[in-house]
């Protein structure tokens, strides 16, 4: 109801409103591209956010790669100063544990997707 | 322009990112936006580079929008904030060059029209605050109701009558309005 009033009082005008407000009245502009250089500037901005996660993911593994190839080394290296029994004894305590490994991959490769795919 | 149009259009550009949905938002109202930031900036040039940041702005925030009001006046929102946003960008740059011992290139700064006829609108425009400016030009060109212009400019409903009321008084005080070129 109030909120009622107050339009009609807003739509009650005087001559100096309606003065005013032809001469703040300005002749529609016609489009001349413009929506068109508006849809273009966006359609680019979609796909630039679209690659800038896989380019930035293919730069930083092509930065990482050798610093990473010699950590892969080293640790390969390490791995044979470690006991065979102990590896072995880690492996058949847990049951199926290449199984929970592999499960732990692939939910922490999916939840990276689901959040890729989401932004 | 129906607001059911444009709440689906908007729903389209939003769930779908539908960018030829939000191509036609953009040409439904593209006209007020820019004449709105004409009259706001004095330069056509800049209005429509400033439109355009709006519309950028308009896409990425476009599920912001809820429904609650008309679409022209959250778009008129992004626009003036997207104007404040850019003056205050200018500004900080002027200081910069000032600070650095430069003394800022007035040409580039100017908002008035050289080549353009300055109309008696551009003149009652130019007795007006920024802020007046923007809530008459919501109000007598744009057609918002005081609602919508609270809304736009984050001011109470009284504050933006008492604005309009004192914009009013400045233009009857320095022009006599009877006699005018349309703007």
């Amino acid at each position: 109801m109030t909120s009622k009033i107050i339009n009609m009082a807003e739509k009650i005008k005087d001559a100096e409103d309606r003065l005013l407000e032809a001469m703040f009245d300005s002749k529609p502009l016609a489009d001349d591209g413009f929506s068109a250089r508006v849809v273009q500037k966006v359609n680019r901005q979609i796909w630039f956010r679209r690659l800038t996660l896989p380019v930035a993911a293919l730069i930083g593994g092509a930065i990482a790669f050798k610093p990473l190839a010699g950590l892969v080394t080293a640790l390969a290296n390490f791995s044979s100063l470690i006991p065979q029994d102990l590896v072995s004894g880690a492996a058949s305590s847990i049951p199926q544990f290449q199984t929970v490994v592999l499960g732990a991959i692939l939910l922490a490769v999916g939840l990276l997707s689901m959040r890729l795919l989401e932004e | 322009m129906s607001a059911s149009a444009d709440n689906e259009l908007v729903a389209r550009a939003v769930s779908g990112q539908d960018t030829a949905a939000f191509g036609e938002l953009v040409r439904r109202h593209q006209s007020h936006v820019r004449n709105f930031l004409r009259k706001l900036a004095g330069d056509y040039a800049l209005a429509d580079d400033l439109a355009q940041d709006c519309f950028m702005h308009a896409w990425d925030k476009l599920q912001t929008y809820s429904g609650r009001g008309s679409f022209i006046g959250w778009l008129l929102k992004v626009a003036y904030t997207t104007f404040l946003q850019s003056k205050r960008k200018s500004r900080r740059y002027a200081q910069i060059l000032e600070s650095a011992g430069h003394v800022a290139d007035q040409e580039s700064r100017s908002t008035v029209l050289p080549t353009e006829e300055v109309t008696d609108l551009d003149k009652y425009l130019a007795v007006l605050s920024e802020e007046e400016r923007a809530i008459m030009v919501m109000s007598y060109a744009c057609g918002l109701s005081h609602r919508e212009i609270g809304d736009a400019t984050d001011m109470p409903v009284g504050t933006v009558k008492s604005v309009i009321f004192r914009g009013k008084q400045k233009i009857r005080n320095s022009f006599d309005i009877k006699d005018h070129k349309h703007g």
